[in-house]
């Protein structure tokens, strides 16, 4: 029982530690497209951020799954880049059909999202850092679902932030994506603050 | 044809299993390359936890480390080096968990217990320019001449504005946590290791 | 619909440059950006990949059905991006360790994508070639430039090699470069140069 109440404890480090001090837009830079062009709207970036938290949640389990179980006893560990996209476009494909199927409005609010979430490099990267950092089940868990609340606090600070710039004066060719650039920057330095509370 | 849906499934299909065969194929090329990389990458930290010994080029590297190295059960999982015949030092391996990923690594100690020679890494994924730079000379060469096994002052990594008291060496700067863990990592493992030890030393004579 | 070859490099290069003209696909490298070596390998991957896929996906455009091409598409560059990393891995296994998952990152990369769908699917493997590289180049030369910045005023050297002044005390280095909000900082200040230089053009 020790070994399982020790991974669940690591699962919730883990999970902390990818919102903050290893947030996976702050620090390795992925999701940024969606992240520049989504992040003018508080109401869109809150959407798109739901939508990721939540498939790259069962994206992570998923591919962990496909890895430990399919992939590696075939000795076929490098086709886990073609195998995770295919998982994630699916489920991606499937989110969809069921969302589409039993809640039309979620789907208004949440469909047009879910397409784009396909391409989103943070969801494949959380997936291929699962494996180099050789999680344990549990701990992915943890992790998958850090790494989407992570993305989705760093885009909903951000969209709150563009708001607000809307009406201030930034030079000519600073305007978007170069100041949203800067703000990330600021938030990034922001969260390096995060640093050493957990260790 | 190409608008009927059944030339949809036919096609992927053909085109999964062509690409999928020439990885296949491909990969079996480099399998061995890969597994000897990997082999090679653990017994070239070994040697270069010896600042003493000359690393070859990498087809060398197994012949050199079964010529100095042996594995023996008197030394605690260690390897011992062996020059001439006589027991020159042990290397110890470490592992335990980094920033990132786990950091794996081996630290060479000299035949009395008492000091650090050298030390390596082999597997890490620290950020890269920060906390990877561990694997760099500049940072590994600090340790040699560091005392094993002192309680009252273990092996310190202080930041580089501090400058570094007895046994201590500078951290990276802007690798803060990787330089923390790896100050535990390297203290634990030699404690656990020197209690394994109990003191003494592996008879060779 | 043909475009002459001087100005499919020309867009890629500077023009419709993927990075600063449309902000696409930086996701994958700026996190290694404060190394050279390691920016340099990646873009050399992401050229060559983005110029292989770009090949294939042009030469199967007849024949692959419309409602499936992003599948196909995708598969291609999975393939490809697997065929550098296992290169990586036996011959340079130190420098696949350090970029760790960020080659396999190339596969979501915006560019590689973009090119394949926007260009190379309805053009023939000729140009699709050259739009592929120089769109690769293109993108490779803002990256080497934020590179060269973040190691030279984070570490002082450049390439591993010490810069004179830059490595001696006299100057302070900022750590802050080689840490991930520097590469914020330097990607916004390039971007600013780039896009201030191409308005003034516009305006002539």
């Amino acid at each position: 029982m020790n070994g399982i109440g020790q991974d669940v404890w690591m699962a919730v480090v883990t999970c902390f530690a990818a919102i903050f001090t290893q947030n996976i837009l702050l620090t390795t830079f992925l999701g940024m497209c969606p992240f520049t062009s989504v992040s003018r709207e508080v109401k869109a970036a809150i959407g798109l951020g739901v939508a990721v938290v939540f498939v790259m949640t069962f994206t992570t389990v998923l591919n962990w799954l496909a890895y430990y179980w399919v992939l590696v006893p075939l000795k076929l560990e490098f086709f886990r880049f073609i195998l995770f996209i295919i998982i994630i476009a699916a489920f991606v494909q499937f989110v969809e059909m069921v969302v589409d199927r039993y809640s039309p409005k979620l789907y208004q609010t949440l469909g047009i999202f879910l397409p784009l979430i396909t391409v989103n490099c943070a969801i494949l990267g959380t997936s291929l850092f699962m494996v180099i950092r050789e999680h344990s089940f549990i701990v992915t868990i943890g992790y998958g679902f850090g790494s989407g609340v992570g993305w989705l606090l760093a885009i909903l600070a951000m969209a709150g932030i563009r708001q607000r710039l809307n009406e201030s004066r930034v030079p000519e060719g600073l305007r978007g994506p170069g100041i949203t650039l800067i703000i990330a920057g600021l938030m990034a330095l922001a969260f390096v603050g995060f640093t050493g509370v957990l260790s | 044809m190409k608008d009927k849906p059944w030339f949809a499934v036919a096609y992927m299909f053909v085109i999964t299993v062509f690409f999928s065969t020439v990885l296949i194929g491909f990969a079996r090329l480099t399998q061995d390359r890969v597994i000897a990389n990997e082999q090679v990458m653990f017994e070239r930290a070994v040697l270069e936890s010896f600042p003493e010994i000359d690393v070859p080029p990498t087809p060398q590297v197994n012949q050199r480390f079964s010529e100095l190295f042996k594995k023996s059960d008197d030394a605690a999982g260690a390897f011992v080096y062996l020059k001439d015949g006589q027991i020159a030092g042990y290397a110890v391996p470490l592992e335990g968990k980094g920033f990132w990923a786990p950091i794996r690594g081996v630290v060479g100690v000299s035949k009395d217990l008492t000091t650090i020679l050298g030390i390596s890494f082999y597997d890490q994924n620290e950020t890269p320019g920060l906390g990877a730079r561990i694997t760099e000379a500049d940072f590994r060469e600090q340790f040699e001449g560091l005392t094993v096994g002192k309680i009252e002052r273990p092996i310190g990594i202080r930041p580089p504005s501090v400058s570094p008291a007895d046994n201590e060496v500078h951290a990276i700067s802007g690798a803060t946590q990787t330089c923390v863990r790896l100050e535990v990592l390297i203290n634990e493992a030699l404690s656990a290791w020197l209690e394994a030890m109990n003191g003494r030393e592996v008879d060779d004579e | 619909m043909s475009k002459a070859p001087r100005d499919i490099m020309l867009d890629g290069l500077w023009r419709d440059n993927p990075i600063f003209r449309q902000i696409l696909g930086i996701c994958s490298t700026l996190a290694v950006t404060n190394v050279v070596l390691n920016t340099a390998v990646m873009c050399v991957s992401l050229t060559v990949v983005t110029m292989m896929s770009c090949l294939t996906v042009s030469l199967l455009r007849d024949w692959t059905p419309r409602n499936i091409r992003m599948m196909v598409q995708t598969l291609i560059i999975a393939f490809y991006v697997i065929i550098v990393d296992l290169i990586l891995k036996a011959y340079w296994p130190e420098m696949s360790r350090n970029l760790g998952p960020f080659v396999g990152l190339i596969i979501t990369n915006c560019i590689v994508m973009g090119r394949c769908e926007a260009f190379a699917g309805s053009n023939p493997p000729g140009p699709a070639v050259l739009d592929g590289m120089f769109n690769g180049l293109g993108y490779s030369f803002i990256l080497l430039a934020i590179a060269v910045l973040r190691e030279l005023l984070g570490m002082g050297t450049i390439l591993g090699f010490e810069i004179p002044y830059f490595a001696t005390p006299y100057w302070d280095k900022w750590i802050i470069m080689v840490m991930p909000p520097g590469g914020f900082f330097v990607l916004a200040s390039i971007l600013w140069v780039c896009r201030s230089i191409g308005a003034k053009e516009v305006k002539k």
